[in-house]
């Protein structure tokens, strides 16, 4: 319980606290709340479920309450609260940081990504899944740039709909099942047509948010209108929340449906990749560049993901916590850039690297590992992930492929214009020391798991063999 | 059938106390006669043995949670317009003792058991809120308000007694339990009894504001005075819903093959005239009526259903948007504009922040976001409709979908940053905070209730 106690505890306080110390008071309970999570994970053995909350009561219509954990939802947990401390660390002498509102709201939206994460009853998860849509919103609004309405508006409406295809879904599993406890709406029996629909209305819901290739129009925009907290959040953590929901909810519950639907998740997701990263070459502008990467990027996870193997879940898993942390990386530079420069054409920059070396230095890691060169965690992910699509259809694999080459192309070319050549200015202010340390953190943890990826894999295991097995079973129900 | 006496009475004693000048102790008359009346009401719901079958009246469970709620607006609406009735001294008691006076015309459209005195109720119910809605006398929209709502609802209730006179041709009884055992024996059935039926949905689709019955709804919820419309949304919608509830569900369910077609249709066509008509509004009191439009359209899903289970779920939908739409009249009230604009909403989440919070609390339960109770009244009705008409809830589904989008503007123009100087300044009385905290408590937790 005091998982997530601590964010709403600590986000009431920082709603009174004075203004010179709130920065602090953010860093502190985001801090405080990962190394709690840290105490769950040594307490942890990989092949148990552990069970956070389970009243005995329930709502007439099914709502059950259910809170727990296992390993794939423990690591999501961890990854949360890691994110959220390197963003409120990276925020930390910012002019935002020492803003009330906004610790609360980036509080609260970690107390809405550990219920998401942890929901085992699916209007739970439903709840807690709208629910970090209010605060992400209000963070992009309150602190955007000038020019922030309609993406807003667009951004809020689109997931707002997906939500309410979930929330369908829901209703119809509701007429299979007594309760809506996970292991209710698993043991559930659904006709083909039924999952098929049902696996629909999940399936919008966490394409858009991901965002998957013709879902994707929101998300440009508002990456680039939100301020750099809210980018952050956005892509290393709320587009998490629907890979996790594709794993732990839409292909669980809905397996008939899997066979019928991968062929179409997998060919949207290789659209994306290629499409993304095809945008991403031509861009100038810096953070859409990196916001078009993103879903280059995590239209191969999805695809992955739809396979439902091992290999590929482990590398999806991988992937997913790479991505996080490059994510986190790429934004926190270009957000240096466009501060220090006043633009984000990458055109009118230039020549960084000479003025701050320390931030070249930095900036040129974060950017390889996005490349996924080898000894960092994107190499083992991507090489996972690439494995299985090949495995699943050749083609496939190939074009999948060309996100490696797309991917450096699109990444050095922008950490060439934009840190190489003759000085555009003539002052550059180098890191401050938090900046410093979310890079190195970053890095540091990139390269462990790099090096050691089979830490991730056992964590994650036990919990996958389990939902894949159910999966199975389910098929051979239906066969 | 003691809170119902206690209410009126109270009443009648305000009136009479409105002599001395003293608006304050009318307000205290009134607060107490009804938080004694919910006394008398919760103490019948512990009480199974005090139920009293007067004829044409009964107050069993399901009367007793919505007249519970009832009252429970009733107090919050009088409290929170006590700012706006003190106004004019000599005229708070006509106020106060009108609502309460309504309110009694509520319960006894709650509680009728008898169509003799559900007509009864309904005139009881009406005339006051006739008289509220054109009492701001100097003000042409509110004459225009109160003579249109007049007009066209006693239209509707001429309508209404036809059809009740119709269905009395054909059975020959008001009583609801033997218009029941009629009605499932089937010898009454044929055209006569039809075409009553039929006419008694019309009128009473009328008074809750349903398309194409709906056209009266923005006029008049412009006109009045705000903390009426208040009055209008909250408790009226809820005595009309749940004796459309009680009639329709549980009494002429034996014939639902007849009426739940038309009700599908004009369900279908309430949620989009309401939810796309609101797309464009500039005026908050027009947004909210044309809301409140949409909103019965979702309401009307529960009495599609032929279960136990719908009268809570109604209950809980009502319940939300009950509290939601009181939080926001009480906003409009301190924010005070004559102009009624939206954007005279602007900036002020900056300039008072727990104004903001409840107001972007209510606005999001109207929404439908969870965890508020807007959402799970919604949920509920949604999903206890989807086995048998998964298209209505599809589309009500895309309805929600469209509402999000003015919902929204209308928060994002409430918390913008930009010219929060030019903000007015919020001075809400104890009162108004009381409710507002109330309404806030309600909005969060009433979505949790079970019985």
């Amino acid at each position: 319980m005091e998982l997530f106690a601590i964010p709403l505890v600590f986000a009431l306080i920082a709603l009174v606290a004075p203004k010179s110390k709130v920065n602090y008071v953010g860093l502190i309970g985001a801090v405080v709340s990962m190394v709690v999570s840290f105490i769950h994970v040594a307490n942890f053995s990989p092949d148990q479920y552990v069970s956070l909350f389970a009243p005995d009561f329930m709502l007439p219509f099914g709502l059950t309450f259910k809170m727990g954990y296992d390993g794939i939802g423990l690591f999501m947990v961890v990854l949360t609260n890691v994110i959220t401390s390197l963003i409120l660390l990276s925020n930390l002498n910012r002019e935002i940081a020492h803003n009330r509102a906004f610790n609360a709201l980036v509080l609260l939206m970690q107390f809405g990504l550990l219920g998401v994460f942890t929901a085992m009853d699916g209007i739970m998860f439903y709840i807690f899944w709208e629910l970090t849509l209010v605060p992400i919103f209000l963070i992009s609004y309150w602190f955007g740039s000038a020019d922030r309405k309609k993406p807003l508006m667009k951004f809020f409406i689109y997931t707002f709909v997906g939500s309410l295809a979930m929330l369908l879904s829901f209703m119809a599993l509701g007429t299979y099942s007594n309760s809506f406890a996970y292991e209710d709406l698993l043991a559930a029996q659904l006709t083909a047509k039924t999952a098929f629909w049902v696996m629909c209305g999940f399936f919008l819901a966490f394409a858009i948010k991901i965002p998957l290739f013709p879902f994707h129009t929101w998300q440009p925009d508002t990456y680039t209108v939100s301020p750099m907290a809210g980018t952050m959040l956005l892509s290393a953590l709320m587009l998490k929340m629907a890979l996790y929901g594709m794993v732990r909810w839409m292909i669980p519950i809905a397996p008939e449906a899997l066979d019928t639907l991968s062929c179409l998740v997998i060919t949207l997701g290789m659209i994306g990749v290629v499409y993304a990263a095809v945008i991403a070459i031509k861009q100038s502008d810096i953070k859409r560049l990196f916001a078009f990467a993103s879903i280059s990027h995590v239209g191969l996870i999805a695809a992955g993901i739809m396979l439902f193997n091992k290999d590929a879940l482990a590398g999806a898993f991988i992937q997913i916590a790479n991505h996080s942390l490059v994510a986190l990386g790429l934004f926190l530079a270009a957000d240096i850039l466009e501060r220090r420069m006043g633009t984000r054409n990458m055109y009118d920059m230039g020549g960084v690297a000479k003025l701050a070396p320390k931030f070249g230095f930095w900036f040129a890691a974060v950017a390889f590992a996005s490349v996924s060169v080898p000894l960092t965690s994107g190499f083992i992910g991507e090489f996972l992930l690439l494995k299985g699509v090949y495995n699943y259809s050749w083609i496939v694999g190939l074009v999948a492929g060309t996100t490696l080459v797309l991917g450096a192309v699109y990444t050095l070319r922008a950490y060439q214009i934009s840190m190489f050549g003759a000085p555009k200015m003539e002052h550059f202010a180098d890191l401050t020391w938090n900046e410093m340390l979310t890079f190195f953190i970053i890095m540091l943890i990139i390269l462990v798991v790099g090096i050691y990826p089979q830490a991730i894999i056992d964590f994650v295991g036990p919990s996958l063999d389990l939902t894949i097995e159910s999966v199975k079973g389910a098929k051979v129900i239906v066969q | 059938m003691d809170a119902l006496i206690v209410i009126f009475v109270s009443g009648i004693v305000a009136m009479f106390i409105a002599m001395t000048h003293k608006p304050l102790l009318v307000l205290a008359t009134a607060l107490v006669g009804l938080s004694v009346g919910i006394g008398l009401m919760v103490n019948q719901w512990y009480n199974p043995y005090l139920l009293f079958d007067y004829n044409g009246l009964a107050f069993g469970r399901g009367e007793v949670i919505y007249s519970v709620a009832a009252m429970t607006f009733a107090l919050l609406i009088i409290a929170g317009g006590y700012t706006y009735f003190k106004r004019e001294p000599e005229h708070t008691g006509e106020y106060i003792s009108l609502i309460l006076f309504s309110l009694t015309g509520a319960l006894c459209m709650i509680g009728y058991t008898d169509l003799f005195m559900f007509f009864i109720g309904l005139e009881i119910l009406s005339i006051p809120v006739y008289v509220l809605a054109g009492s701001k006398k100097k003000d042409l929209q509110s004459s225009e308000a109160g003579l249109k709502y007049f007009f066209t609802g006693a239209f509707a209730t001429g309508i209404l007694l036809f059809g009740t006179a119709w269905v009395y041709g054909a059975t020959g009884t008001f009583d609801l339990r033997e218009l029941s055992n009629i009605l499932s024996e089937g010898t009454a059935n044929g055209p006569l009894l039809f075409v009553g039926i039929l006419m008694m949905m019309a009128s009473f689709l009328f008074k809750v504001g349903a398309a194409p019955f709906h056209f009266w709804g923005p006029d008049v919820y412009a006109g009045s005075p705000n903390i009426i419309t208040g009055y209008m949304a909250s408790v009226v919608k809820m005595a009309g819903l749940y004796a459309f509830l009680k009639l329709f569900t549980y009494v002429f369910a034996p014939v639902s093959d007849l009426w739940s077609g038309a009700l599908f249709g004009m369900i279908v066509l309430t949620m989009f005239v309401g939810n796309l008509s609101a797309l464009r509004q500039t005026k908050f009191k027009r947004l909210l009526a044309y809301s409140s439009i949409s909103n019965a359209g979702y309401a009307l899903m529960a009495p599609m259903i032929i279960s136990d289970a719908s009268l809570f779920n109604l209950w809980i939908y009502l319940l939300g948007y009950g509290f939601a739409v009181i939080a926001l009249i009480v906003i409009s009230l301190i924010v005070n504009d004559e102009s009624d604009d939206i954007e005279s909403y602007k900036g002020i989440g900056r300039k008072n922040p727990w104004i903001g919070f409840v107001l972007v609390l209510s606005v999001l339960s109207l929404a439908g976001v969870p965890p508020l109770a807007g959402f799970f009244g919604k949920y509920m009705v949604f999903s206890s409709a989807f086995a048998t008409y998964p298209i209505l809830v599809i589309l009500a589904v895309i309805n929600s979908g469209i509402g999000v989008f003015y919902y929204l503007r209308f928060v994002m123009v409430a918390l913008s940053s930009e010219d929060a100087e030019q903000a007015p300044v919020l001075k809400p009385c104890v009162l108004q905070w009381g409710v507002l905290a109330i309404c806030a408590i309600g909005l969060l937790l009433s979505g949790y209730i079970t019985l």
